[in-house]
């Protein structure tokens, strides 16, 4: 039964899926190895990177700024991104669509052109580059996320209970507290949860949005081009955990399959 | 009648984001490409002056982030039809896993990727340590590793998923039944894949290039961190910003590059179309 296409194809998804996950581990490894140069022999186990991170004196605040940033745009960009989705449940599905189509615009953008065209605004406007410049940025290509997951699943949600309760007198938004959001809460946790992954990942719109300042990304990026310790390993360990533990619960939650 | 208006009043908040912080920066940022800097400050302006050196003091890298991304963009497609095609028709209970590694992968750090890399294809790294103590050579490589080529490696590897979820999304609406009867009727694999897959998949291959070609294009941290003295256009682009402080230029080369990436986008697609079952 076993072909000879099929095996070679198999052994190549093997390699691609080792080519995926490889580069983690690694980092994730040698974090933990007193090696100093990230080579393999790994040497000793050792925590000396992630003491060094906790000492490095700008890592709290880096840390702080990335979660400040990171809980804003996932909570503002899930309730615009609900009441947007909402809105476009009630419509036909083809202007519905439309509008998803246009919001998703900045999504296709090359992250550099959307930062830059954003600092040169915001310097025309004379705002002050700070952790709001940063959210507001990174709503852009977040809410998209959020509209789409609760969009789809709006979609087969069935509003007959809802009408009902407007028919017994309830207010829209008594009927939607008690009601819709009930019923749709998990799809939108998720929903932020994705967009606050998204927003801890991002590097480029940060780096030239924040002014002075650190998150994590523009920690590890100032520590790879002067110093290279391996404390990045292990700062990078702490990004990947925060990203892919979110993004993995936000799979949970919306059921999303593929 | 009142209701519905009420509705679409829930659409507002995002539709105010989006022009506000999308649409009002990109006419700025189009306006101020035919600006001028005088007298180290910018000035409004309407000269092609920016367009004139955006296009021809960088010929040579447009030709190389082109290439890069082409060849980035085609390599995800490839390594993305055969990922999910073996994860749709032969992977059987190892389907689910497979599926989740490239969502799982899709997070986790843009630089973090782009660093793990730096430690594999260094001048201290992995591969050089490796090939050093197996004696094939005697001092570190730089001339194999920073290069368009681990450039494009690292891309590759931080695209891959980017490619293989849209492929595979529309993979999943070809059904068993209908390859069965195609080499029940006696199509070889080769005609069953390009007569059925590949058409079927149209949208995920096309959307996997899109995403693929023009993320590469804006990079420009793989560059620095493992392309060596290779620069692609997001290099000349960033100290525009910075040291070089000419910003209706930067812009006026943004434009150039977003113009040129569509043109690429656009004919990938109209390629795609002529992809038809015989």
């Amino acid at each position: 039964m076993i072909n000879p296409i099929d095996s070679i194809l198999r052994v190549l998804v093997a390699v691609l899926v080792l080519f995926l996950i490889g580069p983690f581990l690694l980092v994730t490894v040698f974090s933990f190895s007193d090696n100093p140069l990230s080579t393999f022999p790994l040497g000793e186990i050792s925590l000396v990177w992630w003491r060094e991170m906790l000492a490095h004196p700008r890592f709290y605040d880096a840390l702080a700024n990335s979660l400040i940033i990171a809980a804003s745009v996932g909570t503002i960009s899930a309730i615009i991104g609900t009441m947007a989705a909402i809105s476009f449940a009630k419509m036909s599905n083809r202007r519905a669509t439309t509008l998803i189509s246009i919001l998703c615009l900045p999504m296709m953008m090359p992250p550099l052109v959307l930062a830059v065209s954003l600092l040169s605004y915001y310097n025309a406007l004379g705002v002050p580059l700070n952790l709001f410049t940063v959210i507001a940025s990174h709503l852009l290509f977040t809410m998209p996320f959020v509209v789409l997951v609760t969009y789809a699943r709006l979609a087969t949600f069935d509003f007959t209970a809802v009408e009902s309760a407007r028919d017994l007198g309830a207010t829209p938004l008594v009927a939607f507290v008690t009601i819709t959001l009930p019923m749709i809460r998990p799809t939108i946790i998720g929903a932020s949860l994705i967009a606050t992954a998204l927003s801890i990942d991002d590097f480029i719109i940060t780096f030239f949005t924040i002014g002075q300042g650190n998150t994590l990304p523009t920690l590890v990026w100032g520590m790879i081009r002067t110093q290279l310790t391996p404390s990045v390993n292990a700062i990078g360990t702490v990004l990947i955990m925060i990203s892919i533990c979110s993004a993995f619960v936000a799979l949970r939650l919306t059921k999303y399959r593929a | 009648m009142d209701r519905n208006w009420k509705q679409h009043l829930l659409m507002l908040p995002a539709f105010a984001v989006f022009v506000v912080f999308f649409v009002a920066p990109f006419i700025y940022f189009f306006v101020l490409s035919f600006w001028r800097v005088k007298l180290y400050k910018i000035s409004p302006d309407f000269s092609f002056v920016n367009y004139g050196k955006a296009i021809e003091r960088y010929v040579p890298i447009y030709q190389l982030t082109f290439s890069v991304a082409f060849a980035v963009a085609i390599t995800c497609v490839v390594l993305g039809i055969i990922y999910a095609g073996v994860v749709r028709f032969k992977a059987g209970r190892w389907a689910t896993l497979l599926t989740f590694i490239p969502l799982m992968t899709l997070f986790g750090g843009y630089l973090v990727k782009i660093y793990a890399w730096k430690t594999i294809l260094g001048i201290n790294g992995i591969l050089n340590g490796a090939l050093i103590r197996l004696g094939l050579t005697g001092e570190p490589l730089t001339a194999l590793f920073y290069s368009p080529f681990a450039v494009a490696i690292t891309l590759v590897y931080f695209l891959l998923p980017f490619a293989i979820l849209p492929i595979y999304a529309s993979m999943r609406s070809i059904e068993d039944i209908e390859l069965d009867a195609a080499r029940d009727l006696g199509a070889s694999p080769w005609r069953r894949f390009s007569d059925i897959i590949v058409p079927r998949c149209r949208p995920g291959i096309v959307s996997a290039f899109i995403i693929c070609f023009l993320l590469t294009v804006g990079d420009y941290v793989t560059p620095i961190l493992v392309g060596g003295k290779i620069s692609m256009i997001g290099n000349m682009i960033t100290p525009q910003f910075g040291q070089k402080f000419d910003w209706p230029l930067g812009a006026a080369m943004s434009f150039v590059t977003l113009t040129l990436s569509v043109g690429f986008v656009v004919a990938f697609s109209l390629a795609m179309r002529l992809w038809r079952p015989r």
